[in-house]
């Protein structure tokens, strides 16, 4: 297409007049934000007017339904009603549910799982708009914290890798009797979580000499990979092979059914992570030589997240007095065996609870920085 | 190419030179095959045992049935890139209607057809859609792979529907003389497959629409039907190898195919059919996955670290395709 010397020049008036416009609006929008961030700093509801607020994915999946679980346990222990946002994976839903809550003029107590790191400090930002509390958890920026952005984003609980790692490692090394080779199967090799895990295994090797790792490969995460692998690595070290250690279950489940293929399942102790509904089967069934999983206890996340919140919301906390170690730290992951896998399966009793609620950071491991 | 059609049946008379070069032409992919194979013989004492080769042709099978039904495709000029999706959808459907730990259904062997069939109307929305609306195929099936997805994450609803039906788990599982139940259903399907293209209508023309479209056009073939029927049978592909994924992990799942379809791609493309279309045949496929599974069973073998494995295996592809298609490379100019 051609276009006129006369054309040229509107289409650049044209273009200059709305860079204009936009400047004015961002310029107002701006200044709104910063308005309103200054009036709601530092004020908090009396109990019984603060709304109770969970945000999760899903409620079809066990995680996030136990999350929930977690939080109407707190919501019954203060006599009072939990909302419950569900976005579907769906950060724009997720954001323009958070921003609705406003509408009430209620202060809120919000404890949410963002659904990826790009979408915390939107989060954060509209409930400090809001006036309301926030906790966030597994997801954000490793460059942004929450004493950055004000009191009104209370807090950020994460799970490290590393700890769990190392103390899923030992039971496998355990069920082995201290003697052996292992394979280990990673997730994305640059996964920050798949990277902790394994170095946790690593730091587990060092300490235990009879046990030998063998080889180590990446599966991605994916079940059907980790299938392949196991046979193959199976296939090269043979009889030598006597645990397998897996980065998640969905992989520790890939090489359990390679293992039953080869007519091996039962012999050979497999571990893995996330603690998901299937992994908790085999391991409560017992036979299929599944031993062990990590589980971050979501019934945990969903309650102590939500009164840590709601704690700062009625002023019991005061935010501004939380130190750095407490404003982002590690909770505490559990290794789950046949001895404790009844507790996962389940929601726990309100007693069970109690304690963590009262003190949200009775389980913390220590600050994230 | 010859620019009309044989007829079925009719031998086409080529001169020995030629006969010669085309041989050699066709040969190189099975060269890089042998060439590979031979190398981890000599890297690895465990290459060539006879547990390794039972291993290697399990980790074949699933690769190549998908690969076979694209190969109908891609024969035509055409892309099918719903593979995966498709392959989700009909791993769940399936699952859930053989006896499962979500509902009360144990349909058993009809189960498998449902999962097959949901592949096979997969493939017919996909060919219906390109022929009628004109829409190129590689869009077509982006979306209806999407499509194929959500229609499983659907089915999904948050965890992985177990398929508890031992009958059917044995087709996943199970050995027959040392030999896992999967390698059968790959060979019964390869051998379907040589038929269809070496003896019906859907096959032969396939080649020649791809070779020349308008000239097929000219001589009357119904082209759109020939198509859409294309389409089906890489859909069906799909939908088997969904139904196999199932009963080899024991779960249906949205990501059973994941990471599958470029990987398959690949596999035909290195076996020496042409992505314009044209030449090509389900045979050299089995020798471009037969390459892929060689060379990723190979390296975790030999030792090669899991950091450059990917980038390894990358490069050992560029280099086979490179050696194989030299004579060809006048014609692969064009992609369409």
């Amino acid at each position: 297409m051609r276009i006129s010397g006369t054309g040229r020049q509107q289409m650049r008036r044209r273009l200059t007049t709305a860079a204009a416009l936009f400047t004015v609006a961002s310029i107002a929008l701006v200044g709104c934000s910063s308005a309103s961030e200054g009036g709601g700093e530092g004020v908090t509801g009396a109990e019984g007017e603060v709304q109770l607020v969970e945000g999760v994915r899903s409620l079809s999946n066990s995680y996030h339904a136990n999350w929930v679980a977690g939080g109407e346990l707190f919501g019954e222990s203060i006599g009072e009603e939990v909302i419950v946002l569900s976005d579907e994976a769906d950060s724009q839903k997720q954001l323009s549910q958070i921003k609705a809550l406003a509408g009430s003029g209620q202060i809120y107590a919000l404890n949410v799982d963002p659904n990826t790191s790009a979408d915390t400090e939107a989060i954060v930002r509209a409930v400090t708009d809001a006036g309301g509390y926030v906790v966030t958890q597994w997801n954000k920026p490793d460059d942004l914290n929450p004493w950055d952005i004000g009191d009104h984003w209370v807090a950020h609980i994460s799970f490290d890798g590393r700890v769990s790692g190392e103390e899923v490692s030992n039971a496998l090394f355990d069920a082995m009797d201290g003697e052996g080779g292992i394979i280990a199967i990673q997730g994305i090799l640059d996964n920050v979580a798949s990277k902790q895990r394994y170095e946790g295994l690593t730091n587990a090797l060092a300490g235990a000499s009879g046990i030998e790792l063998l080889d180590t490969q990446t599966a991605n995460w994916s079940r059907s990979e980790a299938l392949t692998v196991t046979q193959t690595l199976l296939a090269k070290h043979g009889d030598a092979i006597k645990g397998i250690w897996a980065a998640n279950d969905e992989m520790a489940l890939g090489a359990l059914e390679a293992l039953k293929a080869a007519g091996l399942d039962g012999t050979i102790p497999i571990v893995g992570f996330d603690a998901v509904p299937q992994a908790l089967d085999e391991i409560q069934g017992g036979t299929s030589g599944y031993i062990a999983s990590v589980s971050s206890d979501a019934f945990w996340q969903g309650g102590a997240g939500l009164s840590l919140a709601y704690q700062a919301a009625t002023g019991q906390i005061d935010v501004s007095e939380l130190s750095n170690d407490e404003r982002a730290f590690y909770g505490t992951q559990i290794v789950v065996t046949a001895d404790n896998v009844g507790d996962f399966l389940e929601a726990p009793s309100l007693e069970a609870l109690q304690a963590d609620f009262d003190d949200p950071f009775a389980r913390s491991q220590g600050g994230i920085n | 190419m010859t620019s009309t059609a044989p007829k079925l049946g009719e031998s086409v008379r080529i001169d020995r030179g030629t006969r010669i070069k085309k041989f050699l032409v066709g040969a190189g992919p099975l060269l890089a095959l042998i060439v590979l194979a031979g190398f981890f013989t000599i890297a690895s004492p465990t290459f060539s045992t006879p547990g390794n080769l039972s291993i290697l042709l399990t980790q074949l099978s699933i690769l190549m049935v998908i690969g076979i039904g694209l190969t109908f495709v891609i024969l035509l000029g055409s892309i099918d890139l719903s593979v995966e999706g498709v392959m989700a959808s009909s791993s769940l459907v399936f699952v859930l209607f053989a006896t499962n730990d979500r509902n009360d259904f144990e349909f058993g062997i009809f189960a498998v057809l449902a999962g097959v069939l949901t592949g096979s109307l997969f493939g017919l929305i996909n060919g219906l859609l390109h022929v009628r609306l004109g829409i190129p195929s590689f869009m077509v099936t982006l979306g209806m792979g999407a499509v194929g997805i959500g229609v499983a994450t659907v089915l999904f609803g948050g965890r992985a529907p177990r398929l508890l039906d031992d009958g059917l788990r044995v087709w996943g599982v199970g050995n027959t003389a040392g030999i896992s139940n999967l390698v059968f259903i790959a060979a019964a399907v390869l051998a379907i497959a040589f038929i269809i293209q070496r003896f019906t209508r859907v096959g032969r023309y396939g080649y020649v629409i791809g070779g020349d479209e308008p000239i097929a056009k000219l001589s009357g073939i119904n082209i759109r039907k020939y198509k859409v029927l294309s389409f089906v049978l890489s859909g069906t592909a799909a939908g088997v190898a969904g139904v196999m994924a199932a009963t080899q992990l024991g779960v249906g799942d949205t990501t059973i195919g994941g990471g599958l379809l470029f990987t398959a791609i690949t596999a035909v493309v290195l076996g020496g059919t042409l992505l314009v279309g044209g030449r090509g045949g389900v045979v050299q496929t089995l020798i471009g996955v037969g390459i892929i599974t060689v060379l990723a069973n190979g390296l975790i073998l030999v030792g090669v670290d899991p950091y450059i494995q990917q980038a390894v295996q990358g490069l050992v592809i560029v280099i086979a395709v490179i050696a194989s298609g030299w004579s060809l490379r006048r014609r692969v100019r064009v992609i369409k």
